[in-house]
């Protein structure tokens, strides 16, 4: 099986049907990435689709000098951007998501044995998360939950390596205070 | 919330998977893909932008070919050969300024 940079080839000769075969084989990861963004699969898959569709368009920019999966993640993490950007326009209009006790429980638990499982714990950072701001929200996500380097999350965004770390570092503050608020809030 | 306990909330939601792309993914964004318009043709370009495209280089060289005559004049100079101004100097006095001159 041919790799990408020859499927690639392909589809810029005009193979406008092997592109099928490069979604195929990247979108679990494009899945993955805007998960941690939006919880409605029926959403995410409409926000996996707008990425295999802008990197369709901007195909003639992707030079091949990195692994085009990294490119396509750069385009993932914009259309999340974009797609947070709007949906905090109409925050207000979304109703919170409701929180298990189990994760509130684990939020006021001192015991650091307690463990909180895996929808918990994204149910309880998707809540926080709103008190962010759409980049400081990207920012944390792809450091802490997509372990990304500094740079690629500058990539991401648009923004030196400086002005992520310090973002980040306000934003691990914000969401600490916001969790915070949470558990006070929802006694 | 410690940074222990907010490392172990991020270490948790890491584990989540994520949702299942459907089967006919691939296919309903080729679809999308044979919906976009054809790119555009670029456009013609005009003299203006030619102008504006060379503008920098022109302007560069210029620049270059001044400090050149500049260099060699003060070489020139120095090695007790007459200056470029001398020779203009001459040539108007030899051919320009004469009756039979141009």
């Amino acid at each position: 099986m041919s790799d990408d940079a020859e499927l690639l080839e392909r589809i810029r000769g005009g193979a406008t049907d092997d592109f099928a075969e490069i979604v195929r084989r990247h979108q679990s990861r494009v899945f993955a990435i805007l998960h941690r963004y939006e919880r409605d699969g029926h959403k995410v898959e409409d926000l996996a689709q707008e990425t295999f569709v802008k990197a369709w368009r901007a195909l003639g920019q992707f030079d091949g000098r990195a692994p085009f999966e990294h490119w396509l993640s750069r385009i993932a993490a914009r259309v999340a951007l974009d797609h947070l950007r709007r949906e905090k326009r109409r925050q207000n209009e979304i109703g919170l998501p409701e929180l298990g006790d189990d994760a509130l429980d684990w939020l006021r638990s001192d015991d650091e044995k307690d463990e909180l499982n895996a929808l918990g714990a994204a149910e309880l950072l998707e809540l926080a998360m709103r008190e962010l701001s759409p980049a400081d929200r990207v920012v944390i996500t792809m450091q802490e939950l997509e372990s990304r380097s500094v740079k690629e999350i500058a990539g991401a965004i648009g923004a030196s390596g400086v002005a992520v770390r310090v973002r980040a570092m306000r934003a691990r503050a914000k969401l600490r205070r916001a969790l915070e608020k949470i558990a006070k809030e929802k006694l | 919330m410690n940074d222990r306990k907010l490392k172990q909330l991020f270490a948790a939601a890491r584990k989540e998977t994520a949702s299942v792309p459907s089967e006919d993914f691939a296919v309903s964004v080729l679809r999308a893909i044979r919906r976009e318009p054809p790119a555009a043709a670029p456009a013609a370009i005009s003299l203006f932008d030619l102008l504006n495209l060379w503008f920098p280089r022109i302007a560069l060289a210029a620049s270059a070919v001044i400090v050149l005559c500049l260099a060699a004049d003060w070489g020139l100079t120095v090695a007790g050969v007459p200056g470029l101004s001398d020779g203009v100097s001459q040539l108007s006095a030899q051919w320009l300024l004469t009756p039979t001159g141009l």
